[in-house]
């Protein structure tokens, strides 16, 4: 099976006039040529197979987005190849533009004054859409996603997540091969993005539309995307599936054992202890292998135990204690080149 | 193609959101036309003639009707605003996603609102002053045709001239006014305030020779007959030059744009 899109080396580089401040600034800029480069993707490289939904990973600035265009064919690559759907992308950006879906969470492609279901329509003609499988679509989609309460109403009178409903729709209105979402969730309450979620969870799984989306909300790819892609300053730094994620970049769990009456500080060997609340004490298990029996053995059944909870630790702080981890290992590293 | 007139309908539609700017936009224009007539009724008034320059006061007033309902339906500014803020923004990504051409997308959305202002505003306000005023017929049947074929010509020509002054933008990338420079192009050398006529030599010519002539000035003076029929023929062919070349230069800084947005990131 070969791959529906194919980055080797990919870099993006931006050459940005200097600028420089003030008034005097403001001139100096009109007449130097002075440029900083500004290196927004490097060296990254993913083979993406039909039908996969990949969650692209990072904080802000990572060069998420710029991954996004260069797939779509809206930006160059400055090195690599990048291959999507066996084209390259900017230079078949129409052909390309054919068989993609794109969703930008903070830029919108409906028509502002327009009813909704205008801006459907305009999408129908400029895709070419064959009337019959037009309105089978737009029926199935927006019963999935609760649209058709507003199909008549100008899209500036939506609200926010009717709006993103609405940018989704349109997207898959002609049956693209791949779906491209950058930032979908953004802004938006805690229904629509569960809405959002589940309906790009389904799409995905009974379509078989391959999804690539950028988030740096770790729920939309906890539900949506069994496989991430982490970017941090424009490199790659993990890719794989969410649950290998954990055992990676190797992440503590968590321990609360309660008991009827206070046993006294109790230290153990198979689990560290954080705090002690006396009738309660919280442990963290630093290895992966130790099981809860061990644990629980290990405290015997001897000192009243009560309740025993065990937390799994959330990929939200998986990837905060990787990025605390590297940040004190550069840390030292700088500390180390200084000395 | 069904897409680009789908644009241009959605366009005509649009503009039905915004209906008190209609009575808005037909009071300005009535309060342009009657000052625009009151100048020409006090000036031939104190030269004191019925007929200036071989043209009569009648023909002047049919001028001024003219030129408000020829260029009236156009909004240069609005065309260049379009493009500069979707440049500068970076909507015009959105453009680039699709299976479309950009230039093709703003000519059509450009001749919806044109429809539509020409129905809503200009055609009712020329209707209006006519009977007020009096307006004189085309001087023939063959100069009232080649009037309209002038018209639509002065209609692409003015589109892509504010195309190319809002691609333009793109590379200045500051607020400069290009709206109001092109605006004062306009009033002066399209001859929509003053007919060429009325110029001194040799501004005249130099006017006449101008693209900004064939905006105005050549579609009223062939509907009032001052052009004879090969000189007709002529400046139809020189008009449909100036487009091509206009057109040209459209497409042109429309790939430098989309290439130094793909490459640059805009």
């Amino acid at each position: 099976m070969t791959a529906l899109i194919e980055a080797r080396g990919v870099s993006k580089r931006f050459r940005q006039h200097k600028r420089f401040p003030g008034l005097l600034g403001a001139l100096k800029t009109l007449v130097t040529n002075e440029y900083t480069e500004v290196l927004a993707v490097s060296d990254i490289g993913f083979d993406i197979t039909a039908g996969e939904a990949v969650g692209y990973l990072g904080p802000n600035g990572a060069g998420k987005s710029t991954m996004i265009k260069m797939m779509t064919g809206i930006l160059v690559p400055s090195a690599g190849t990048l291959s999507v759907l066996g084209r390259t992308p900017h230079l078949k950006r129409m052909d390309n533009a054919r068989e993609i879906g794109v969703v930008f969470g903070q830029r919108s492609q409906l028509w502002w004054d327009l009813p909704l279901v205008d801006s459907f329509t305009l999408h129908q003609r400029i895709y070419d859409i064959p009337a019959a499988r037009y309105a089978d679509n737009l029926r199935r989609f927006s019963e999935l996603l609760d649209l058709t309460p507003f199909l008549d109403r100008a899209v500036r009178q939506l609200s926010l997540g009717q709006r993103m409903r609405a940018e989704i729709v349109m997207s898959l209105l002609h049956d693209p091969k791949i779906l491209f979402l950058d930032e979908p969730t953004i802004g938006l309450d805690v229904v629509a993005k569960d809405a959002v979620r589940r309906f790009l969870a389904e799409i995905n799984r009974e379509r078989g539309v391959t999804i690539i989306l950028t988030t740096h909300d770790l729920q939309d790819i906890e539900t949506i995307c069994p496989r991430l892609i982490m970017v941090d300053h424009s490199r790659l730094i993990f890719d794989g599936e969410l649950r290998s994620l954990r055992a990676a970049l190797g992440s503590a769990r968590r321990l609360t054992l309660e008991f009827a009456s206070d046993p006294g500080p109790l230290p153990l060997r198979t689990a560290a202890l954080v705090s002690d609340e006396g009738l309660r004490k919280n442990y963290l298990i630093e290895r992966e292998d130790i099981s809860l029996v061990a644990i629980l053995s290990e405290v015997g059944s001897g000192r009243g135990l009560k309740d025993v909870a065990l937390h799994e630790p959330d990929i939200e702080e998986v990837i905060r204690t990787f990025y605390q981890r590297r940040n004190a290992d550069q840390r030292s590293n700088a500390k180390a080149r200084a000395s | 193609m069904s897409a680009y007139f789908a644009f241009a309908r959605s366009s005509f539609h649009s503009q039905l959101a915004y209906r008190n700017e209609v009575w808005a936009n037909i009071f300005g224009k009535l309060v342009q036309v009657f000052a625009r007539v009151a100048i020409w009724q006090a000036a031939y008034a104190g030269v004191g003639a019925i007929v200036v320059e071989g043209v009569s006061l009648q023909q002047m007033v049919t001028y001024a009707l003219l030129g408000g309902a020829v260029m009236g339906a156009t909004r240069p500014e609005r065309i260049i605003g379009e493009i500069g803020r979707s440049l500068k923004t970076g909507d015009v990504a959105i453009w680039l996603l699709k299976p479309l051409s950009y230039p093709l997308y703003l000519f059509a959305n450009e001749c919806g609102s044109f429809l539509y202002r020409l129905a809503t505003q200009v055609i009712p306000t020329v209707a209006f002053t006519a009977l007020f005023y009096g307006m004189l017929p085309p001087a023939s049947p063959f100069h009232a045709v080649m009037f309209i074929a002038f018209w639509a010509l002065s209609f692409a020509l003015l589109f892509l001239i504010s195309a190319l002054f809002g691609l333009v933008a793109f590379w200045l990338m500051t607020s400069f006014s290009l709206d109001w420079i092109l605006g004062a192009l306009l009033q002066l050398f399209s001859g929509v305030l003053v007919p060429f006529w009325f110029f001194p030599e040799p501004l005249a010519t130099i006017a006449r020779h101008l693209p900004f002539a064939w905006i105005v000035y050549y579609p009223n003076a062939i509907y009032l007959g001052r052009l004879s029929t090969p000189e007709i023929w002529l400046h139809l062919g020189l008009g449909l030059g100036w487009a091509a070349l206009f057109l040209a230069g459209v497409l042109w800084l429309w790939r430098c744009a989309s290439s130094r947005i793909t490459v640059q990131g805009g």
